[in-house]
């Protein structure tokens, strides 16, 4: 794992293919320079409590989180529940990224305080568009607040 | 046949009455005590009344024979005693008086002078009966007990004397006798008549005693088979027979009424008998319906659980089954940017084929996701602007550049009622269809329009493209069902079946007409009351 002293993006994804595809789209846009791959949401909530593996990390809260929602162990709505309960990382920006188009999983992740639900295209142009449009408006043009 | 009066109503009141008049009969005095009353008492008036004048009669003449016989023996007296009266010689008076013991009746005699003097007397033996002192006028009289003869003696012109005879007067002996004599007359006349009663009955009271039981029988055993058996020539032989008859009709009428009675009761086992079925088929359709009941909430059930099981089941495609598809096609396209000195045009093209039909994957699984979701999905009725939502979605259709818009021609759309994000996928699928097949073109034109009738809207969708044969206008609304290869015309070839499943859901129809090669026309209808659009 890469350590960076800036992580613009949290990059929360179970399968390694589509989190490789998502980096190659990411980096291709030039958005983002740092992103932080962890592959399930168990580790992510460490990577953001700085606990277990993550415990002696030095750099501060990303930027942006993405954040798929059907992942082994916890799982993106847990994640999501953890950040938006938590005063300090609760201002980060979420974007669900998901395969699922199901009403319930995006009503339900608005409900927890998701900034952005967005389903995941399969075409792959379609994706690494969804993904560097998503990642500009947050980084770019989004006023965020640092964490 | 005769009727007899009464032959009716006896034969309808049934049990009630039946014993009255045998009982009746019990207590009033028999026929048969009557008539020997009766023939007693006539017996008795008539001989009283025979006897009475009888004795009467015979009293007269007893009292007159008995005067006429003292007067006799005063006379004959008189005769015997002239010569003792002319000579006054009283002894020889007094022997003529002493014949007068051949008459016991005689209680005593005298005889007088004529100056009046008693000249010689007779007493009868064991008697001494006072004379009179001077004779009476000559003449006989009866005193209580007595009857009492003066008569004059004459000799020649001249009254000699006066003789008296007193003689018993014995009515009461004689009456007493005679009502001895009558007692005993009475008693064997009574004898008589007992046994004239014994006779009469055996003529006349024993066939009314029969036909009396007979009777009885009849009311007692309800058995009109019996018959009176003394068939005589006289009036109770003509009641047997009338009797009979009587009878024979009662007994009819009582097997009429039987055998009607029967049918009745028959019709009743019957009616009882449908009504017990009609019961039973009651009962067996609660029992079925209450089984049904139970048989639906049991489908209910296993219908909610296989929508359960459904549902995780198209989440677990739309999550698990696009990222496989996305990774074929993320991978090709990145196989053909970051290696493309390597591949050959060969290889690139057919990579190009693995992309886009990975692509296409995707889509398929999108829409069929969208269509089984749409079973599922509640829907949320409103009033919808048809004409605007159609509008909008066909701007955002063509709003592309690479699409090339046909002519749109909008007529007037009444609102419709129903789930508008719904409608709109509805207006989407049918004009993207439109502006697809009508794409090659040289004027493509699409219209949209409406017809309405009092019970429905009927929207259409009119296109000048492709068209479709109409022999397999059936299958375009079939899910995966496709009239173009995909080479023609791209699609999944599930819109149109969705658009079928949402206006289903409305309470509408859809229906298409067309011919190849000169476009088609897609019709749904929305019902126009919101209580037909309910679903």
């Amino acid at each position: 794992m890469e350590q960076f002293e800036q992580v613009e993006i949290l990059l929360v994804e179970d399968s390694a293919l589509d989190a490789e595809l998502t980096m190659t789209a990411l980096a291709g846009s030039r958005v983002a320079n740092r992103v932080v791959w962890v592959k399930d949401g168990e580790e992510a909530l460490d990577y953001l409590f700085r606990r277990g593996s993550h415990a002696g990390r030095s750099d501060i809260a990303p930027r942006l989180v993405l954040l798929d929602l059907k992942m082994p162990k916890v799982g993106g709505i847990e994640v999501l529940k953890e950040i938006k309960s938590d005063a300090r990382l609760k201002r980060i920006p979420v974007v669900v990224m998901t395969s699922s188009d199901e009403e319930c999983d995006v009503a339900k992740s608005y409900e927890l305080g998701a900034n952005s639900y967005v389903v995941k295209p399969v075409d792959f142009d379609a994706l690494a568009e969804v993904t560097r449009q998503a990642g500009f408006y947050w980084l770019a043009i989004n006023r965020g607040i640092a964490v | 046949m005769k009727t007899y009066p009464g032959s009716e109503s006896s034969a309808a009141p049934a049990d009630a009455p039946a014993l009255l008049p045998a009982r009746r009969l019990a207590r009033a005095p028999s026929i048969r005590r009557k008539l020997v009353l009766v023939m007693l008492a006539t017996t008795l008036t008539a001989l009283l009344v025979a006897i009475a004048a009888m004795i009467y009669y015979d009293l007269r003449v007893y009292q007159r024979a008995l005067l006429q016989d003292v007067e006799t023996l005063a006379d004959v007296m008189g005769q015997a005693n002239v010569a003792a009266l002319a000579f006054d010689d009283p002894i020889a008076a007094r022997q003529n008086l002493a014949l007068l013991a051949a008459k016991p009746n005689i209680i005593s005699g005298a005889v007088y002078q004529a100056r009046g003097t008693l000249f010689a007397t007779y007493n009868r033996r064991g008697t001494s009966e006072a004379f009179p002192k001077l004779p009476e006028f000559e003449g006989a009289r009866i005193a209580t007990r007595e009857v009492i003869v003066f008569k004059r003696v004459i000799g020649g012109k001249e009254i000699l004397g006066t003789i008296y005879l007193k003689g018993e007067y014995a009515l009461g002996e004689h009456l007493a006798s005679y009502l001895a004599i009558t007692g005993v007359v009475l008693l064997m006349a009574l004898l008589v008549a007992l046994m004239m009663s014994a006779w009469l009955q055996a003529t006349i009271t024993r066939p009314i005693l029969q036909m009396r039981d007979l009777a009885r029988d009849v009311m007692e055993k309800r058995d009109f088979s019996l018959r009176a058996t003394n068939t005589t020539d006289d009036e109770i032989g003509y009641l047997a027979e009338a009797f009979n008859g009587m009878l024979a009709e009662i007994g009819e009428r009582a097997s009429d009424l039987e055998r009607s009675n029967e049918s009745l009761e028959g019709q009743v086992q019957e009616r009882k008998a449908a009504e017990a079925n009609l019961r039973r088929a009651e009962e067996e359709l609660k029992r079925l319906n209450a089984e049904l009941e139970e048989r639906v909430a049991q489908r209910t059930e296993q219908l909610a659980a296989a929508n359960k099981e459904l549902e995780s089941f198209s989440y677990s495609v739309s999550h698990d089954l696009r990222a496989p598809v996305r990774a074929v096609a993320g991978f090709s396209r990145l196989l053909a940017e970051q290696h493309e000195a390597q591949l050959d045009p060969e290889a690139k093209r057919k990579l190009g084929i693995i992309r886009s039909e990975a692509t296409r994957m995707g889509a398929l699984i999108d829409d069929l996701l969208a269509f089984s979701r749409l079973g599922r999905q509640a829907l949320q009725f409103t009033t919808v602007d048809m004409g605007e939502l159609a509008r909008m979605n066909f701007e955002t259709l063509t709003a592309a550049d690479d699409v090339r818009a046909p002519e749109l021609r909008l007529g007037t759309l009444p609102p419709g009622r129903g789930d508008r994000s719904l409608l709109a996928q509805v207006w989407i699928n049918l004009l993207s269809n439109a502006i697809k097949f009508s794409s090659k073109k040289e004027r493509p034109t699409v219209e949209v329009g409406a017809i309405s009738d009092p019970k429905e809207h009927i929207y259409f969708v009119r296109d000048n493209g492709a068209g479709f044969d109409p022999r397999y206008g059936a299958k375009l609304f079939g899910v995966f069902q496709r009239l173009h290869g995909p080479e023609e015309f791209p699609g999944t070839g599930v819109g149109l079946a969705l658009v079928q499943r949402i206006i289903t859901r409305h309470g509408g129809r859809v229906w298409a007409e067309g011919a190849l090669g000169e476009g088609a026309t897609f019709y749904f209808t929305l019902p126009r009351s919101e209580s037909d659009g309910a679903v």
